[in-house]
């Protein structure tokens, strides 16, 4: 690594640390427009020579501290499942699409009629799509969240202050994710996308720790869940709402995600098999959590090559599944324009 | 006339320097400082170039030249202390962030790299009041810039 930016002592060590275990190099890059959480470009997904963190050019210090330690653990976590095994992501297929999307469209039509407003056709066969790729990147990414967080946490306590707030950031977009369109979304998924929010909270509020992150304090809806047995909730209107019934579902997100999570060792020492436990834990929870959700058979496991390629061929699949679920419903020039 | 002048290609430079284009921003620079080397800023931002591009003893030598103009200039002072870290200066690095941060309690780069010196100097408990007032700083300004971007 060759930058003329100045990185505090544990940050350059940690990314040392990273390119000697893996042999590799990582560049640093400054960005106007970079994602608050910044970016990882790494040789293991894209056919680049070195990595590159990308993030916001206003992070001048501690903030790119944050940013540069959490994804320097996500490439250790990457590069050491290639090195050891083989280094998989959640990826789909034509056939997989079908599936999911057939999924969400018998959940609309029982939403629906139960509605007095419909939603267009040509609206909800739109959504059918954006609603699985949006399944698709938060599979992974929530997982892997959680594990990065919990172990930038234990090796670097210096920057704990600034974890916090960099969380406590993604939390509140994350839950603004999907709000203007709680209306629209069957609420089974509105339900799943809000529950994995809450259980990655709940498991880093628990982990950092830090009340600030609980959801039920944070996410004006859930307020009123706070403080407040299941016994209590089950005995008020609540039961009903979307709200009650993320936290429910959240809550057994959460026993998913603590059961691997809490039998790590997260100061063990940082070599490459340690990492590679935490990949193995990551596929393992992802895969629990699908199961949960009963979106198993949405997904494939593949190279991330692989899921590049899916990404390319989205309208293709697309165009393809509307096809074998609407037939002759819809016409032959869906999805053209 | 001249020092109207030399304002305007400084302006043009920043605009290059902005697009990360650095050859022509330099150009520009150094026309501005042959034509008025009494402006602090064109030798400050010529810093500011030199520094990225790795150059940082000339870097240094322009900061040194726009402090020496104005004693009072805190940018300068923050770039000499990145140009001095990046020597592996630290103590001397130490003194120019403190200087800066003196005169301007908001710059956090300032802030960040006294934080830095001192890690690197082994004085780790300032070291970390240092970084506390940079992170404050930090996350202040980008709240700022979370909510403009709402506002939009």
């Amino acid at each position: 690594m060759k930058t003329e930016m100045p990185l505090s002592k544990p940050i350059r060590r940690f990314i040392n640390h990273t390119e000697v275990t893996l042999d590799t190099e990582i560049s640093l890059l400054r960005q106007p427009d970079a994602e608050p959480g910044g970016t990882l470009v790494d040789v293991y997904t894209y056919e680049i020579d070195r990595n590159v963190i990308i993030f916001p050019a206003q992070y001048v210090g501690l903030l790119k501290d944050f940013v540069i330690a959490k994804h320097c653990t996500n490439l250790l976590i990457k590069g050491a499942a290639v090195k050891k095994g083989e280094y998989h992501v959640c990826s789909y297929t034509s056939d997989s699409v079908y599936r999911g999307m057939r999924q969400i469209y018998l959940d609309a039509l029982k939403d629906e009629s139960g509605k007095k407003k419909k939603l267009p056709v040509q609206k909800l066969i739109q959504m059918l799509f954006l609603l699985f790729t949006h399944f698709n990147d938060d599979i992974n990414e929530l997982p892997w969240n959680a594990i990065i967080n919990a172990s930038v946490y234990h090796r670097m306590p210096k920057i704990r202050k600034t974890q916090l707030y960099h969380v406590m950031k993604e939390s509140k977009n994350d839950m603004d994710e999907m709000m203007d369109q709680e209306e629209i979304i069957p609420r089974r998924y509105f339900v799943l996308n809000k529950a994995m929010f809450y259980s990655r909270d709940m498991f880093l509020a628990k982990t950092l720790p830090a009340d600030e992150l609980m959801p039920v304090l944070n996410i004006p809806q859930m307020k009123k869940f706070n403080h407040l047995e299941v016994k209590e909730m089950l005995t008020t209107r609540w039961t009903q709402t979307a709200w009650y019934q993320s936290k429910f579902f959240g809550d057994n997100m959460l026993e998913i995600m603590e059961k691997p999570l809490s039998l790590v060792n997260w100061n063990a020492e940082p070599t490459l098999d340690h990492y590679y436990e935490l990949y193995k834990i990551g596929v393992n929870l992802s895969n629990h959590l699908l199961s949960y959700m009963t979106m198993k058979d949405w997904f494939v496991w593949e190279s991330p090559q692989h899921l590049l390629e899916a990404h390319e061929n989205n309208g293709a699949y697309e165009k393809d599944a509307v096809k074998k679920i609407f037939g002759d419903l819809v016409t032959d020039t869906w999805g053209d324009s | 006339m001249t020092v109207k002048e030399a304002v305007e290609l400084l302006k043009k430079g920043l605009s290059y320097a902005r697009r990360t284009k650095c050859k022509e921003a330099l150009a520009y620079y150094n026309q501005a400082l042959a034509l008025d080397p009494n402006n602090p800023e064109g030798w400050y931002l010529r810093a500011s170039l030199l520094i990225d591009a790795g150059k940082n003893r000339e870097a240094l030598s322009d900061c040194e030249k726009a402090i020496a103009l104005n004693q009072n200039y805190s940018d300068a002072w923050s770039k000499k202390s990145l140009a001095l870290y990046n020597l592996e200066r630290y103590e001397d690095a130490l003194l120019a962030s403190t200087r800066a941060s003196t005169l301007n309690g908001n710059d956090i780069s300032a802030w960040y790299l006294k934080g830095v010196c001192l890690d690197e100097l082994g004085r780790s408990d300032e070291a970390q009041e240092a970084y506390g007032k940079s992170l404050e700083l930090e996350i202040i300004l980008d709240m700022k810039s979370e909510k403009n971007k709402v506002g939009r």
